[in-house]
């Protein structure tokens, strides 16, 4: 229960975070997509329920804080979570190599569906504008997702401790 | 084959699929009426925003001036951190001193305007996204519905896609999603500017035959019933007439630096409400 409750705090922060500080350490040239990396974490470790209400989540938030188009972004991460569930069920995934990349390719999928929802909805090609930022963007977050699987971890250890304690 | 206990996981993963494309669907038909969850969200988030950007500000600041110059010699470093702190005192007047400046532009801005206007801040932004939206401070309660145009010293900003309470977003004029009827002040050409991202707009819908040249300044039409019109959207950068086709490529540069938007006008009124 405790983790459903402090679900929207945590996301509103991590999200607080990444428009906020991350823009400013990287000059707004690169950014670092915590979202997509909690994303990733939760379809590989978590239950999908408790993933899939968190990758909602963050999605929802994402699309109240800096979306257009209602929605996307809810479709976009649960895509991403449900393939990282689906590969999660396939293969083992706890090296850090597989992490990088793994969320490099979550990262490109994420822009892939933009460019793809721009052209089938509008009939825009935004391809080469995302590019220009995508790649090294997804290169940041592909770096800094070990780092974070393993904050995620221990966030993830000390909660089920308190819900342990709290239950006994 | 898939084992009996694997039923309640693909359920569930169906659900939240199924739920994701009923939101997007739902949502895709009522653009600009949030609902309570997502007005709560916004309202939560602004505050928590300005928190953080007003503590990083001037961290901010001085990470992007200093962050070169991490090679200098040791006893540089005592100099600097004095240097620093005065700066961070300079700084605190200098951005005081500029704030003003802007906002008694806005009042120039603001006597100019024949609508009623409310001064906003600009308070979140993503610049990386490829949806370029900015949150700024004012809401139903003062005053400001969906659609309205927003406007800095410069010009066009943007319009407001989506208010709660005190806060509201901007869908600025550079994104893919933002269409304007504008026309080229010089020759009074009409056509559609649109948002295309990083590389600035583009006016769409001008035939061939039209008279563009570099340098000319592209207006509001009043036409669609949005914003007034006159207003300033930028300057024609390029104009590309190619062999084939009707209508010519004219690539619009805004006039205002939309990635350092800080204080804005939001316009009480569409154009279309005069009629």
């Amino acid at each position: 229960m405790i983790y459903y409750l402090l679900l929207p705090v945590f996301t509103l922060f991590v999200l607080t975070l990444q428009v906020t500080i991350f823009d400013v350490l990287f000059f707004g040239k690169a950014g670092l997509e915590i979202s997509l990396i909690l994303v990733v974490y939760a379809g590989l470790y978590l239950s999908v329920v408790r993933g899939g209400i968190l990758s909602f989540i963050i999605g929802f938030f994402l699309d109240c804080i800096t979306g257009v188009v209602p929605g996307f972004f809810v479709l976009n991460y649960m895509l991403i979570f449900l393939i990282s569930k689906a590969v999660s069920l396939k293969v083992y995934a706890g090296g850090v190599i597989f992490t990088v990349g793994f969320t490099f390719l979550c990262a490109l999928l994420g822009k892939l569906l933009i460019v793809l929802m721009y052209e089938v909805l509008y009939g825009i090609n935004v391809f080469y504008d995302i590019l220009n930022v995508s790649f090294l963007q997804a290169v940041v977050t592909c770096v800094s997702a070990p780092a974070f699987f393993i904050l995620f971890y221990r966030l993830e250890g000390l909660l089920n401790v308190w819900e342990s304690r709290s239950s006994d | 084959m898939t084992s009996p206990k694997r039923y309640p996981t693909i359920i569930a993963a169906l659900v939240l699929v199924v739920i994701s494309l009923i939101l997007f669907s739902l949502n895709f038909k009522s653009p600009g009426k949030p609902g309570f969850f997502k007005k709560i969200v916004l309202e939560m988030v602004v505050p928590l925003e300005y928190a953080v950007n007003s503590a990083f500000s001037s961290i901010g600041g001085a990470w992007e001036r200093y962050v070169l110059l991490v090679g200098v010699e040791r006893e540089n470093k005592e100099l600097n951190a004095r240097v620093a702190s005065l700066m961070k005192e300079v700084n605190d007047y200098r951005e005081m001193s500029l704030e003003c400046v802007r906002l008694r532009k806005l009042i120039n801005i603001k006597h100019d305007v024949e609508f009623p206007t409310v001064a906003a801040r600009v308070v979140g932004r993503n610049r990386l996204s490829v949806f370029r939206t900015v949150l700024i401070d004012r809401g139903t309660a003062d005053g400001i519905e969906a659609g309205f145009p927003v406007i800095t010293a410069g010009g066009v900003a943007g319009k407001i896609i989506e208010v709660s309470w005190n806060t509201s977003k901007v869908l600025l004029l550079v994104d893919y999603n933002s269409n304007i009827d504008a026309l080229v002040q010089r020759n009074r050409c009409q056509g559609v500017l649109q948002g295309y991202g990083r590389t600035g707009c583009e006016l769409k819908y001008v035939q061939r035959s039209e008279n563009v040249k570099t340098g000319d300044t592209v207006i509001s039409s009043g036409l669609a019933g949005v914003f007034p019109k006159g207003l300033v959207l930028g300057k024609v950068v390029s104009v590309d007439k190619e062999e084939t086709g009707l209508f010519q490529r004219i690539r619009v540069s805004p006039v205002l630096d939309i990635t350092r938007l800080e204080e804005v006008l939001v316009i009480l009124k569409r154009a279309g409400d005069d009629r």
